[in-house]
């Protein structure tokens, strides 16, 4: 009941309304000026060859090699850049030595050294994991470091007045610090990983979901790449609202901050 | 003022008014020095003498810049001093100590932790988990009114609410002295009445030593056995003023006329000391 209701909340109702009327216009226009369906296909034609990718069948296969890369992917980069992320941040030296070049690398252009990948790994799984981990590994390494920095200076002071040793500071107050930045990176890692894992797949691959754009383009199937990217985006949305759900529960205190109720 | 300087002399030859024992922190030819980034030498505090007595409610007041904050950070042991010595109980102090409860200007609590576990934070630190400390945090949280929100986070708790959780936090390991840095300055005026006067009723439970630092003349003085007043550039003390008003105090004590000479006579040393009087 309260779900519905908050469904009924005037705003989102609103952008509702708006996207209804959006397709709605897309389609009118689709079919008053006979926009062939190669340039730019009607939202029904689309929905209908989403339908037909899920009565046959042919997509699941796709999507699950595409989901076992995003999320394998994701875990292996995000774990990275959180171990590599703390070294940086609590190991001076690892600092001074390291983070230049990681900086450097971080120039290099993902996309640029796909092929490299493929090379190296072959058409299979791995060398879409590896893009797809390289990809979420950077901003997981800022965020982490950016977190571990973001400590206020004046609650270290209170730590250490309450004689609160190095460990402790890092436990009770130095990670908890962190989590929050930490959690943003973990935000934009989950939608870079589709992207990652995607990006692989269009350089060179056997199953997927970036492999079954290549394919329908090639057969001018305008209508299926157009179902494939609306699968893509709801992958995205869900694993951007799967990250949303676990902060909200782990940093509690922040979106909270409103003007206390109770004087 | 001569009048003034001579109902000094007769209140320290009282020894009714003489609350005092022997000191238990003695200041002497106090220096501090820090260079800036770009490579300034800035002298912070100067020949800094000061003896505060066991039990005694110091206040420092000043214009800012004029060091009482690096005053308070070198008693807290969070700061070092350039020269001079500061001793706590004949030992010099060089760290924090655990016999040292410290109130910053911002409550500085820890978001993730209740009520309950911040005020236990300096307990914990020690791994002390005991049944006794509990209760005696929970004690410190009843006394101060905030038995029904042990349990809450500070988020949910009003700016003097968290300040005062923050009071309880520097209890908890029942300190011998208690350094406070302008606690409510970030509070409104009425909430602020509210709290000097929970601060006069906690001090008469718990006898403590408080070095209570503002930049409110008129807090200073309700509040304070004596008075420190300093001045910056270099920061120094002009004049320590004896505050001969009864106690209990409440908040009528501050229309007592003898509250607003006390107030009128430290403007009067800032006001002696022209470069400072548009800081005030």
């Amino acid at each position: 009941m309260t779900k519905l209701l908050r469904l009924l909340d005037p705003h989102r109702l609103q952008s509702l309304l708006l996207a209804v009327a959006a397709i709605a216009a897309w389609e009118g226009l689709c079919r008053l000026l006979h926009v062939s369906p190669l340039v730019l296909p009607a939202p029904f034609a689309i929905a209908a060859k989403l339908q037909s990718f899920f009565v046959t069948g042919t997509i699941w296969s796709h999507l699950w090699a595409t989901l076992v890369e995003i999320i394998l992917g994701f875990v292996f980069g995000v774990l990275a850049g959180l171990v590599i992320g703390a070294m940086i941040s609590l190991i001076p030296i690892v600092e001074r030595l390291v983070y230049p070049y990681l900086v450097a690398l971080q120039t290099i252009p993902k996309v640029a050294i796909a092929p490299l990948f493929i090379i190296w790994f072959g058409y299979g799984l791995t060398s879409k994991v590896v893009i797809t981990a390289l990809i979420c590994f950077f901003p997981m390494l800022v965020s982490v470091v950016a977190g571990f920095h973001s400590t206020d200076q004046d609650q270290l002071d209170m730590m250490k007045a309450f004689g609160a040793t190095k460990w402790q500071t890092l436990v009770r107050l130095r990670i908890p610090s962190a989590l929050v930045l930490i959690f943003a990176g973990l935000e934009i890692a989950s939608v870079l990983a589709v992207i990652g894992a995607i990006v692989g797949e269009f350089v060179g691959a056997q199953a997927g979901l970036g492999y079954l754009i290549v394919a329908l383009n090639f057969s001018l199937d305008v209508p299926g790449v157009f179902a494939v990217l609306i699968v893509l985006s709801i992958i995205g949305l869900a694993m951007h609202g799967l990250m949303r759900t676990v902060a909200r529960r782990y940093i509690f205190w922040i979106r909270r901050n409103e003007p206390p109720v109770m004087a | 003022m001569v009048n003034f300087a001579k109902q000094n002399a007769q209140r320290r030859s009282d020894p009714s008014l003489d609350r005092s024992g022997p000191a238990l922190i003695r200041i002497a030819s106090l220096e501090k020095r820090f260079t800036t980034r770009s490579g300034e030498a800035v002298t912070a505090l100067s020949n800094v003498n000061l003896d505060i007595r066991e039990n005694e409610f110091i206040s420092v007041v000043g214009p800012s810049g004029c060091g009482k904050t690096t005053l308070l950070r070198i008693l807290a042991g969070l700061t070092q001093a350039s020269s001079g010595s500061v001793q706590f109980g004949g030992e010099q102090i060089t760290e924090p100590r655990t016999d040292v409860g410290v109130v910053f200007q911002q409550a500085m609590l820890l978001p993730w932790n209740t009520v309950l576990a911040n005020v236990m934070l300096p307990a914990h630190l020690k791994n002390d988990r005991s049944v006794a400390t509990a209760k005696r945090a929970e004690h410190l949280l009843a006394f101060m009114g905030l038995k029904d929100f042990t349990k809450k986070y500070p988020f949910e708790l009003s700016g003097g609410m968290q300040q005062r959780v923050s009071i309880c936090r520097a209890l908890m390991r029942e300190p011998r002295i208690l350094l406070m840095d302008e606690p409510f300055g970030a509070l409104d005026a009425m909430t602020r009445e509210m709290m000097n006067m929970e601060l006069m009723r906690v001090w008469s439970e718990e006898r403590k030593t408080v070095v209570f630092i503002t930049h409110s003349i008129p807090e200073a003085v309700l509040l304070g056995d004596r008075v420190v007043v300093m001045s910056p550039r270099p920061g120094r003390i002009s004049e320590v003023v004896d505050v001969d008003l009864g106690r209990p105090r409440t908040l009528q004590t501050m229309g007592a006329p003898r509250f607003g000479e006390l107030c009128d006579y430290i403007r009067s040393i800032f006001g002696s000391e022209s470069n400072t009087v548009h800081a005030l």
